[in-house]
């Protein structure tokens, strides 16, 4: 049991009359970092193994569940479960008609190769970030930037739950709330996961007679381009762009029990790999995208990698080191300190997918997001790595949390794969 | 070559303490203003009995303020709450509030990436905190590093190498040479990390911590001044030019 | 208008996706309409659970039984648009805590409630700010609920009761195009199950009530099987989705042990169907003792989930409950 820990300890004083003894739960509420320091360094007599007061090891992560696809009105869902902390993700689809995008008809002429030519000039960043894509169908990545260009993906995460009792219900989203939808978006931006393509809705202009053609477009300029294409010698093929999927993923935290933003980014992760879009194309006489109701025509997400999420606090023995000006040991003594720590007493603990209880005492937070290349055979490859506030982490706590995220990679791969 | 950044202490009058921050390489320009200690009165309830809080207010020049400044607000609230000594007398339930203007620079898109900004973020802050006489236990220095798609690390990336950047990197070291944040983004591993960890360290505190690495340091010394020394060089001639009546009459 | 606290989607605004076979007005959809299965006063199956969300003084998870068609269509879909929807809600309740500073005195317990759809909830996407039926919601929640609570004893102290509907009822069948005597009739199926989900969470909170309140439904419809002449019918229970028309529709908050109402909703044309039939049990009274009955149901499904609470709570040491 990991209460006994805080129970020898809370009894330890002799001196002290019976009627002080606190049971854990007091003792732990009102002295929260002697209660996790007194789990985390028992006494050497005690036998007992350095564990956290919810009974973890520190490289532990809890129990991870997740389970898709339960909710009726999305095109993906998923539910996932990070020990006590609970995320629903829903994913629902609607569509942007280009003639709804003021820009569109700007910058965007209707033939996909030009506009695809006019991309390649200006923005060679997107380019370069084509190239160095491992491998495989390369042919997409250049128009990647209509995801970003017409905010194609709307992620939100909601706090106002109920999921903890700080936050008020109803009221607008708290700056948490707000942090982590910015960066679940900055995190789909940059790993780029969904791909433009999938999301884009296409006409194909039939090949019909010049007549027909007349009869179809009204609009002046689709004349004039259909014209030029005919001219220029290689026709391209007549298709356009009408409209695009927009996706919006919502993130409601049922319940908050720390380490929001893993759960929140797995359960986005997880309804994406939930999501089919039906078929959708242009119907021309109603001037409206219609799509087919038949699952067998709808089709998944071809999502790119899949980048999992693992934070961690940092726990240091001395709650006040932080503000002792004179005693802070520059980086070298640090080192030093650290080494010899090895024989003698911890003064700290990286704590992985740490809890409301522990998040509450570590100022230090780390977050890596890792994917493994080739499709989760290759390397692994860091694709976000966030560490801030303070200075127990440095370059050879880092190497051992990226193994510790790879290890992580691995054990949620198999849990998307089963659900 | 580019030259290095340019500061000015306390260019407000009203203000506890400010400062202004340009970098030239990005173009980002932030001018910051401190008031400490002040009393919170709306948030009495949230207020820590033994420890000062501390507000960080991040203004885009251009457009409103949106999700991303509050996610960069938490970046810097942070690292700055590691290095602000919130315990010392007058500070304890009192707040530090921290406000930023995004002056000049590439505009944030939506859910656009920090950190071109961070580091002149970093550095006005606490040429802010120095010029209030916020107590600190250390200073700091950030430098954004760019890695390219063949791998090299670009020192003073441009907004241009940014976007054309295979990683990013953005690494604040404390005075004393800790780690005090690293936020990186793209596609890297943890040897380019590390790779990334030797030059940030060099651009920031110069050759005297790079002891085995004896190559770059060379060129360090070279381009410019490590970042600390800029810090530190900007609060001294801010003091010369204060106290140059005293100098002058002495 | 853009929200600065949220992630915005395209200025220009999307539009829900159109299918093909809504447009085609044709005889084959009809097939698909989801019939009821059920016995008019069957119900169905309630799941219940309470304490999943542990950093809550109470909560509880509710979801109903999915109808015969929605269970169908999930094991062999052929159609991306669901027959129908089961509700699924979260409800959590913090406190008694003491009443912010700026409150005024309360010699009672001060009872809060929302409810709020997930986006995602319904057929159409549901926008993050509440909106005036989350809101009429939350106020019949809190009528069902303060005539059950002894507020008494705890003076200038608070509650708050938060409910988050994950998946709503539909107020009709999808394939139907709203017409005159139609209302949010799915909106009532929500207030029964908010009712039911809100009494077991504050039962896990361990707030003393004078009885658990349960919440039921009941409903004329139209039956359409008669091809001669419409002829009206009590249902208890019902899901709107499986019925062409509902004429009038009731539901109630229950106490069974006092057999008191706390709550009474009632809405809907009645005159039509005592006018048409000679049918005397259709009227305000037969409605709402079909309400009472669906309740009762769900009132055995509640005592069953707060037994369990009750013995989570004195299965483990006080201690460990935190």
């Amino acid at each position: 049991m990991a209460s006994t820990a805080a129970d020898s300890t809370a009894q330890a004083a002799p001196t002290a009359p019976p009627s002080l003894i606190l049971p854990p739960s007091q003792f732990a509420r009102l002295q929260p970092h002697a209660y996790l320091l007194a789990h985390l360094s028992p006494p050497a007599s005690s036998q007992q193994p350095s564990l956290r007061a919810n009974g973890r090891s520190p490289s532990q992560f809890r129990i991870t569940s997740a389970n898709t696809g339960s909710l009726t009105h999305t095109n993906g869902s998923a539910v996932v479960r990070l020990g006590d902390t609970t995320a629903v993700c829903g994913i629902k689809a609607e569509i942007l008609h280009t003639e709804d995008i003021p820009s569109w008809s700007v910058s965007h002429s209707s033939s996909s190769l030009a506009s695809n030519k006019r991309r390649k000039l200006t923005s060679p960043a997107e380019n370069l970030g084509a190239d160095r894509e491992d491998g495989s169908e390369e042919t997409d990545d250049d128009d990647d930037s209509y995801i970003e260009d017409f905010s194609l993906l709307v992620p939100n995460l909601s706090l106002s739950t109920g999921c903890a009792p700080g936050f008020i219900p109803g009221a607008p989203p708290s700056a948490l709330a707000q942090s982590l939808s910015h960066q679940i978006l900055s995190l789909l931006r940059s790993t780029r996961i969904v791909r433009s393509k999938d999301l884009q809705i296409w006409y194909q202009r039939p090949n019909l007679g010049r007549e027909e053609l007349e009869v179809h477009n009204e609009d002046e300029q689709m004349d004039v381009d259909v014209e030029q294409d005919r001219s220029g010698g290689a026709t391209p093929e007549p298709r356009e762009i009408k409209a695009f999927w927009v996706l919006y993923i919502d993130i409601m935290i049922i319940s908050l029990a720390g380490n929001p933003f893993d759960a929140a980014w797995l359960s986005v992760l997880a309804a994406l790999r939930d999501t089919k879009l039906p078929r959708a194309w242009w119907d021309v006489d109603n001037e409206i995208v219609v799509c087919s109701d038949l699952v067998s025509e709808a089709r998944k997400l071809s999502l790119r990698g899949l980048p999992v999420a693992s934070s961690f606090g940092v726990f240091e023995a001395d709650a006040a080191a932080g503000w002792r000006a004179v005693l802070i040991p520059d980086a070298e003594e640090e080192r030093k300190i650290a080494d010899s720590e090895r024989k003698g007493i911890r003064r700290r603990w990286i704590l992985a997918d740490p809890d409301g209880y522990e998040e509450g005492l570590s100022l230090e937070r780390v977050c890596l997001v890792v994917d493994r290349d080739q499709g989760g055979s290759g390397e692994v490859v860091i694709v976000k790595l966030e560490k801030n506030g303070g200075f127990a982490v440095d370059r050879k706590e880092l190497k051992q949390l990226v193994e510790i995220s790879a290890q992580r990679w691995e054990d949620i791969n198999q849990i998307l794969g089963q659900c | 070559m580019m030259g290095g950044p340019i500061a000015s202490l306390h260019p407000l009058s009203r203000a506890d303490g400010s400062a202004s921050y340009k970098c030239p390489s990005t173009g980002s320009n932030v001018l910051g203003s401190v008031n400490a200690p002040v009393e919170l009165p709306g948030r009495r309830d949230a207020l820590k009995p033994e420890d000062a809080t501390i507000e960080v207010f991040v203004k885009p020049g251009t457009a409103p303020s949106g999700v991303g400044e509050r996610y960069v607000e938490g970046i810097l609230r942070g690292a700055l709450s590691r290095i602000v000594l919130g315990r010392e007398k007058g500070y304890p339930r009192r707040g530090v509030v921290i406000t930023l203007a995004i002056l000049g620079g590439e505009s944030i898109g939506r859910g656009g990436s920090y950190l071109p900004l961070l580091p002149a973020l970093l550095h006005t802050s606490i040429l802010a905190l120095l010029s209030a006489s916020v107590p600190l236990s250390m200073s700091l220095s950030a430098t954004m590093l760019a890695v390219n798609p063949s791998g090299e690390i670009v020192r003073k990336p441009s907004i241009t190498d940014a976007r054309a950047a295979a990683s990013l990197h953005v690494l604040a070291f404390t005075s004393k040479g800790h780690l005090l944040l690293s936020e990186s983004e793209g596609r890297f591993n943890f040897d380019t990390w590390d790779k990334v960890y030797e030059n940030a360290l060099a651009v920031c505190h110069g050759t005297s911590t790079l002891s085995s690495d004896g190559d770059v340091a060379m060129t360090e010394n070279m381009d410019t001044q490590p970042l600390e020394g800029f810090v530190r060089d900007t609060v001294e001639d801010h003091i010369r030019a204060e106290y140059a009546w005293k100098v002058d009459a002495a | 208008m853009t929200d600065r606290r949220r992630i915005n989607g395209p200025p220009g605004g999307t539009r829900p996706p159109i299918f093909a076979s809504s447009l085609e007005s044709t005889s084959d959809i009809v097939a698909e309409r989801p019939q009821r299965q059920r016995q008019p006063n069957e119900l169905r199956k309630i799941f219940l659970k309470t304490g999943l969300i542990p950093s809550a003084s109470g909560s509880s998870y509710l979801e109903f039984e999915p109808s015969t068609s929605l269970s169908a269509a999930r094991s062999k879909p052929k159609s991306v648009i669901p027959p129908s929807s089961s509700l699924k809600l979260a409800c959590t309740v913090h406190g008694p805590k003491p009443l912010p500073r700026s409150a005024t005195f309360s010699p009672n317990l001060v009872l809060t409630t929302h409810v709020k759809y997930a986006p995602f909830a319904g057929r159409r996407r549901k926008g993050h700010v509440r909106d005036a039926s989350e809101r009429d919601l939350g106020v019949h929640l809190e009528t069902a609920l303060r005539g059950a609570i002894v507020a008494e004893r705890w003076p200038k102290s608070g509650l708050d009761i938060t409910i988050t509907i994950l998946e709503a009822e539909d107020d009709r069948w999808w394939g139907d195009a709203p017409d005159s005597h139609d209302a949010a009739w799915g909106m009532m199926n929500v207030l029964a199950g908010c009712i039911t989900a809100a009494s077991a969470a504050i039962s896990d909170a361990r707030i003393d009530c004078l009885d658990l309140v349960a919440g039921g439904v009941a409903a004329v419809v139209a039956d359409e099987t008669a091809g001669r002449e419409t002829t009206s019918q009590l249902m208890l229970d019902t899901d709107p989705a499986d019925h062409r028309s509902i004429l009038s529709a009731c539901v109630v908050a229950y106490m069974p042990a006092r057999d008191e109402i706390t709550e009474l909703w009632l809405k809907g044309d009645n005159s039509k169907s005592s006018v048409g039939t000679d049918n005397r049990g259709l009227g305000h009274e037969a409605l709402i003792d079909g309400a009472v009955d669906a309740a009762r149901g769900a009132h055995s499904v509640l005592a069953e989930a707060v037994r369990e609470s009750a013995q989570r709570f004195a299965g483990l040491p006080s201690g460990d409950f935190t």
